[in-house]
């Protein structure tokens, strides 16, 4: 069990998210770097999509209860577990009576924003509408339906045990993916993509977008040029996901992100894959970063990669647990 | 037990013919530890103050973490008993190289990036000054 000491507002627990439930106007929720989850979960022997807590406000600290294995992963905080320094994207044994704090996120070969706290078992929280993550907007879900807060007390699914700590290599440097000296994301054409001017296309593709900072869970608001459609376009509002760009009056596109509404009515020019949204979820404020046009087999190959890279890491976390076991 | 020479000379044959490059037995009462460079079998130096931090397994030695340009533990530093000083990458983990006693890490023995072998020199630590 452990105790949140800090009183930062915006720290939540997240799963992979509530898919599903958009028929009935429920958003999505989970985290906003899911691979970073997943691994944290699987150092563990955790299933991939526990619940963890997703911090974004730092520094953050929490005085363990009881003993508990835990892995940190996601943006390197230069944590500590009382005196000792701990490596990024790592596991160990959190005893009673320690206190773990994260500082602000340190310039690393990537630069990250958001850092996952998972905890043997997953955080035991009760599953709502399929999910543990928390759902803001409806206020249910996660910890009591709200981000967490000072004196929240949070249990581990598995507490106890005895783990020799070891540790993931970012998938960020697995899996670089870079266009012209800049961090890519990778994008499919949307709706009303082709009702854009020639000149926005060329801007799209070929100029760099800054993270402004109204960016936030629900949505990043982009700074470049301004995208321009051939005629005024007026839609009724539909449908949406995590992913999809949005270019509203002022020509400047928005993101959705995880917490977005399942509903809007600006036109789309693009959608970010899902494989990607994990690489703008820790994409800091006021970096910069370029969009790939890429098509549907490229956007399930990169899918695919990543799971397999999930896979393989649980295979070896496994393999070293038992080998741990039988020593 | 203690191994006669015989069967030392023999198996320092087979470790020069094998290409592995250091061979580690453990058993009652014996402890054999032999090093081989191009063909010549030499035995290593009997644990004493000086100490051989060996390869737990086969993996990528790395001084440094890969999200880090700073070593974890730069040579002449003091590392503490249980203190992580390298890295062995297996894909896509990352296992522990710890000190086993506090001491000064006095040398890197293995190339940093380089596929290791279980029992593969790493690292030698020097016990801290008096």
């Amino acid at each position: 069990m452990i105790e949140i000491l800090s009183d930062t507002a915006l720290a939540t627990v997240q799963d992979l998210g509530r898919t599903g439930a958009l028929n009935w106007g429920v958003g999505t929720s989970g985290a906003m770097d899911p691979l970073a989850l997943a691994a944290g979960n699987l150092l563990l022997g955790n299933a991939a999509g526990d619940a963890a807590i997703e911090i974004q406000v730092f520094p953050f600290a929490v005085r363990v209860h009881a003993d508990c294995a835990f892995a940190l992963t996601g943006a390197d905080c230069a944590a500590r577990m009382d005196e000792q320094t701990l490596l990024p994207w790592w596991s160990g044994m959190a005893r009673a009576g320690q206190t773990l704090r994260l500082g602000l996120p340190v310039a690393t070969a990537w630069p990250a924003s958001r850092a996952y706290l998972c905890l043997a078992g997953g955080i035991d929280v009760p599953e709502m509408l399929g999910s543990r993550s928390t759902q803001l907007r409806g206020a249910f879900g996660g910890y009591a339906g709200r981000a967490l807060r000072q004196g929240d007390l949070l249990r581990a699914g598995r507490p106890g045990g005895d783990v020799n700590g070891f540790g993931a290599v970012p998938p960020a440097l697995a899996m670089p993916l870079q266009q012209d000296g800049l961090p890519a994301i990778r994008v499919l054409r949307a709706a009303e993509y082709d009702r854009y001017t020639p000149a926005s296309h060329a801007a799209f593709w070929g100029e760099a977008w800054r993270i402004t900072p109204q960016s936030d869970r629900y949505g990043y608001r982009l700074a470049g040029p301004s995208l321009t459609p051939i005629a005024p376009i007026e839609l009724r509002s539909h449908g949406i996901v995590p992913g999809v760009i949005q270019v509203p009056h002022g020509g400047q596109p928005i993101v959705q992100m995880r917490d977005a509404q399942p509903s809007g009515g600006y036109p789309k020019i693009g959608t970010i894959i899902e494989a990607d949204l994990w690489r703008l979820g820790q994409a800091p404020i006021g970096s910069r970063f370029r969009f790939l046009e890429t098509d549907w087999a490229t956007a399930l190959a990169a899918r695919d990669a990543n799971e397999a890279w999930l896979a393989g890491l649980g295979r070896l976390a496994n393999l070293q647990r038992l080998g741990a076991a039988a020593a | 037990m203690t191994l006669p020479p015989v069967d030392i000379a023999r198996i320092s044959e087979w470790l020069a013919a094998s290409g592995l490059t250091a061979l580690e037995l453990r058993g009652p009462g014996c402890h054999l530890r032999l090093r081989q460079d191009r063909g010549t079998v030499t035995p290593m130096e009997a644990p004493s103050a000086r100490q051989v931090v060996t390869s737990p397994g086969i993996g990528r030695f790395l001084t440094t973490h890969p999200l880090h340009s700073t070593p974890l533990a730069p040579e002449g530093s003091v590392v503490a008993l249980g203190q992580i000083i390298a890295l062995l990458q297996i894909d896509a983990l990352l296992m522990p190289v710890t000190a086993p006693a506090g001491s000064v890490l006095a040398a890197v023995l293995a190339e940093p990036g380089e596929i290791v072998g279980y029992g593969t020199p790493l690292l030698e630590l020097h016990p801290i000054a008096e």
